[in-house]
């Protein structure tokens, strides 16, 4: 019971910040419901008759729908099947964490020494995450039924119960997944290893609704059981059996990583690949690169820049490419038609991909962005900013580095994404403004800046607080400038949003004003958090 | 006072960090002469890393000046660094890097680092550069740290408790390494609460307890500090001068057991070996305190409140 505490101690902002995510998530949705989809039943059928079109386009991401005629079809297919994909990363990172993060910080070998056994461990672990994660999926659910109370339309507690166990379990079978190959490979990989798993079972799942020789093996994927259910959807309910699997699919996983765990040495995997053994080397690397400042910070970051400049890039060809077949259904519905006149100016394809594409590209880079800032934390907590200010740099010459690298970065994941994504849009024979869409891929380098600068004053001043605050902070920005046009917020309001100085580049060029708002921020925050380092304590 | 700046390599002022509830550092008036070795004693807690770290610019004094060959630590902060040589407390991590990286890593910000001398540092100390850090044991995280304070031949080199994690072997090639950066001609300022390590390489040996610096003396002066223990046996047939030996003076805690005394003397033996110039002594054994019965006698003499600084014998 101890050890189930001491996990749930551990991962309690993971709790309250999927917790949060979840409420909000399906409260969000259940009010846009109820502006969007009309109030008689006729217009309601209609808005459902266009949202399963473009569902038929959202099947590389979001399940199959089911009734989105009503409140509870609708949230399920917009809010909890999106919070699938959220739950499984946030099963992965924890238990990532639980199978190796926490051996490497020595705690596993303090809890072993206290007389826990190792398959106590494992158990403790997963206990704790189950209860972790259906709190979490319970407050999703307390958020749809918080937004149905004045509303014309009511959903069943039982289902809501029902939709809460079945994410639960999703996620719990996630974590097991993890958890067994994280006793498999080395600490180094093991995350990655099991994000490569998921992956792979997640796109079993999706794909095979458009490739049949996929059917054969979607029944390996436990989104595929996740998929079953649909206890929100009026005149559906949750499948039994499919739900059943999802737990013994956490029970077989969770009892072979401790099997696992059990067979292997502490800080060694189960399985090792043979080494080829190395002479011992004494010498220094003789590449320039790492006596350039800046240039040695990307270098030292040129695994996680090729993987975020591949992972845009990849997502910018994707959204090109489905830009086309969500549109329709998407304009058939009147009052998004209303809410997307604000932003359709000129060619109809070329707004639409600049308002889908851009946006999306706003919060990856915002997530670039707010990545950076919590390694700038991590150096200071594990010692490493010590050590870099024992050498002859100021500590503005340190943040002034920080800045560059990251803006460099950034410019290079811009690039590669506007590339790919003037590829693909010349490839669907879309006519987009090239001069335009390369400064809207590169008016992303200071937009990831703004994050930057603010993060950079938080790490400065409070770093243990600063991914914490940057993280709500761009969470609020993304929620008012999604929601804000959507329910006719006041102007002031709006212009409180980060994302609201990006503008809409690709259909109507770049805003002078937003940018030198970004311009001002920048400088802003860096010279602010250039003071606020030279006055704070270092390691103590 | 300028000059003498020039020539001292530390010296602190009235140096203070009060982190509030009686914890910190307080008015802390430390020198440190160029190519010494300064030993820097204290228990956990005592305010050892907090005097590093304000000498090292990490963090601001609450009131006070500490200078570096003559800079001042926070002002002159980057001059400061050029000349000194760090290894923290913690060494920190440095993930999947590999030790190499690190290596250049550091020696790229700091310029002017010669391959032959981190060869030479990682020879001697059988150091694996091309490993991950991750992979590596404490002990050879350690002897990165030390690579790295060591690779750009410093003047001065500040060291918190540089032996912690390696074995005997290499705390010996540790203390041939600090010999030759003394001879070198650097200065060492060195933390520790490993009593052998300070006998072992330092001059002059600082005592810090809750804060506040107990004493500064020379390692023989501070074996001084306490009595030697001193076992007589008398013959048999011998009368012991039991009432001359109680009434000699810097004679302490006298039992008496058949023919065997034993007593604590401080300060000089002439009255102890006077008062049994009668007798016949068969034996006679004096024990020379060690430094770890020094240090333990300044902490458990006066355990509530920081000591004042005691008198060295004459």
């Amino acid at each position: 019971m101890t050890a189930v505490v001491l996990g749930l101690r551990l991962g309690r902002w993971g709790v309250v910040g999927f917790s949060g995510l979840a409420f909000f998530s399906s409260l969000v949705q259940t009010v846009a419901f109820f502006q969007l989809a009309g109030h008689t039943s006729a217009e309601r059928a209609a808005f459902g008759k266009s949202m399963t079109q473009l569902a038929s386009s959202l099947t590389l991401i979001l399940p199959p729908p089911m009734r989105l005629d009503t409140v509870g079809g609708y949230v399920e297919w917009r809010s909890f099947g999106g919070l699938a994909i959220v739950f499984a990363v946030w099963a992965l990172v924890s238990a990532g964490g639980a199978a190796r993060g926490d051996e490497e910080r020595g705690l596993v070998e303090v809890v072993l020494a206290a007389s826990l056994t190792r398959f106590g461990w494992i158990a403790s672990r997963i206990t704790g995450f189950a209860a972790a994660s259906f709190v979490a999926a319970a407050t999703g659910g307390l958020g749809l039924v918080v937004g149905t109370i004045n509303s014309d339309e009511s959903v069943s507690l039982r289902g809501v119960l029902e939709q809460s166990v079945v994410l639960a379990a999703l996620a719990l079978s996630c974590y097991a997944l993890t958890l067994l190959v994280g006793q498999l490979t080395s600490a180094r990989i093991a995350t990655a290893a099991a994000g490569v798993l998921l992956l792979s079972l997640f796109l079993v799942n999706t794909l095979s609704r458009t490739f049949t020789s996929l059917t054969s093996v979607r029944w390996l994927s436990p989104f595929h059981y996740y998929e079953l259910n649909h206890p929100l959807a009026p005149g559906a309910e949750l499948d039994v059996r499919a739900t059943a699997v999802l737990l013994l699919i956490a029970v077989l996983a969770g009892g072979a990583a401790a099997v696992a765990f059990a067979s292997r040495d502490l800080w060694s995997p189960l399985l090792r690949l043979p080494v080829r053994s190395q002479p011992t080397s004494h010498e220094i690397p003789r590449n320039p690169v790492w006596r350039i400042p800046v240039l040695r910070g990307l270098y030292e970051r040129r695994l996680g820049l090729l993987v975020w400049s591949a992972g845009i890039a990849f997502l910018g060809a994707v959204f090109v490419s489905v830009t086309k077949t969500i549109i329709q259904p998407l304009m058939s519905i009147p009052a998004l038609t209303q809410f997307f006149g604000a932003f359709v100016q000129g060619r109809l394809y070329t707004s639409f991909l600049g308002l889908f594409w851009f946006n999306t590209a706003e919060l990856l880079f915002a997530a670039f962005a707010i990545a950076q800032v919590v390694r700038w934390s991590a150096e200071d907590s594990d010692g490493r900013l010590e050590v870099i200010l024992s050498q002859p740099h100021s500590r503005a010459a340190v943040v002034v580095e920080r800045a560059l690298v990251l803006a460099l970065g950034a410019a290079v994941i811009a690039t590669l994404s506007g590339v790919a994504v003037a590829i693909a849009s010349h490839n669907q024979a879309m006519d987009v403004n090239s001069e335009r869409l390369a400064e809207g891929s590169l008016l992303l380098v200071p937009f990831a800046l703004v994050f930057a600068a603010a993060g950079s004053v938080l790490a400065a001043w409070n770093p243990r607080a600063a991914v914490g605050l940057l993280g709500a902070f761009a969470f609020v920005s993304y929620m008012i400038a999604e929601l804000g046009p959507l329910f006719k917020w006041p102007a002031w309001l709006q212009d409180f949003s980060a994302f609201k100085l990006f503008g809409m580049p690709l259909s109507s060029g770049i805003d002078r004003t937003g940018l030198l708002a970004m311009i001002a921020i920048i400088i802003v925050g860096f010279g602010a958090s250039i003071l606020l380092m030279e006055r704070r304590d270092v390691g103590a | 006072m300028l000059r003498a700046m020039a020539v001292t390599a530390i010296r602190t002022s009235r140096l203070t960090k009060d982190y509030g509830i009686g914890r910190g550092l307080f008015d802390l008036d430390l020198e440190v002469s160029p190519q010494e070795v300064f030993g820097y004693l204290g228990p956990n807690g005592a305010g050892k890393t907090t005097t590093i770290r304000c000498l090292m610019g990490m963090i601001r004094p609450s009131s006070g000046t500490a200078h570096i060959f003559g800079l001042d630590c926070r002002r002159d902060s980057v001059a400061v660094k050029r000349k000194v040589g760090y290894l923290p407390g913690d060494i920190p991590q440095f993930g999947s890097l590999r030790g190499k990286e690190v290596v250049a890593y550091l020696a790229g910000m700091r310029g002017g680092v010669d391959a032959k001398t981190v060869r030479s540092i990682a020879e001697r100390f059988d150091l694996d550069l091309g490993r991950r850090f991750r992979e590596y044991s404490s002990g050879n995280k350690q002897k990165l740290g030390i690579l790295l304070a060591f690779m750009h031949r410093p003047e001065l080199l500040i060291l918190d408790e540089p032996t912690s994690g390696l074995d005997p072997l290499n705390q010996q090639e540790f203390y041939a390494l600090l010999r030759e950066s003394r001879d070198g001609g650097a200065t060492v300022f060195l933390s520790s609460h490993i009593l052998a390590e300070v006998e072992h390489v330092c001059d002059r040996v600082g005592i810090l307890r809750a804060g506040r610096l107990a004493t500064v003396a020379q390692l023989e002066d501070l074996q001084h500090i306490r009595a030697h223990r001193v076992e007589i046996e008398f013959a048999q047939d011998a009368q012991i001068p039991e009432a001359a030996i109680r009434s000699a003076a810097g004679v302490e805690d006298v039992h008496v057991d058949g023919q065997h005394v034993s007593c604590s003397v401080r300060g000089s033996f002439e009255p102890l070996f006077d008062a049994i110039r009668s007798a016949k002594v068969t034996d006679l054994v004096s024990t020379e305190p060690s430094l770890e019965e020094i240090f333990l006698s300044y902490y458990s003499e006066t355990p509530t409140a920081a000591p004042a600084p005691k008198a060295l014998p004459e």
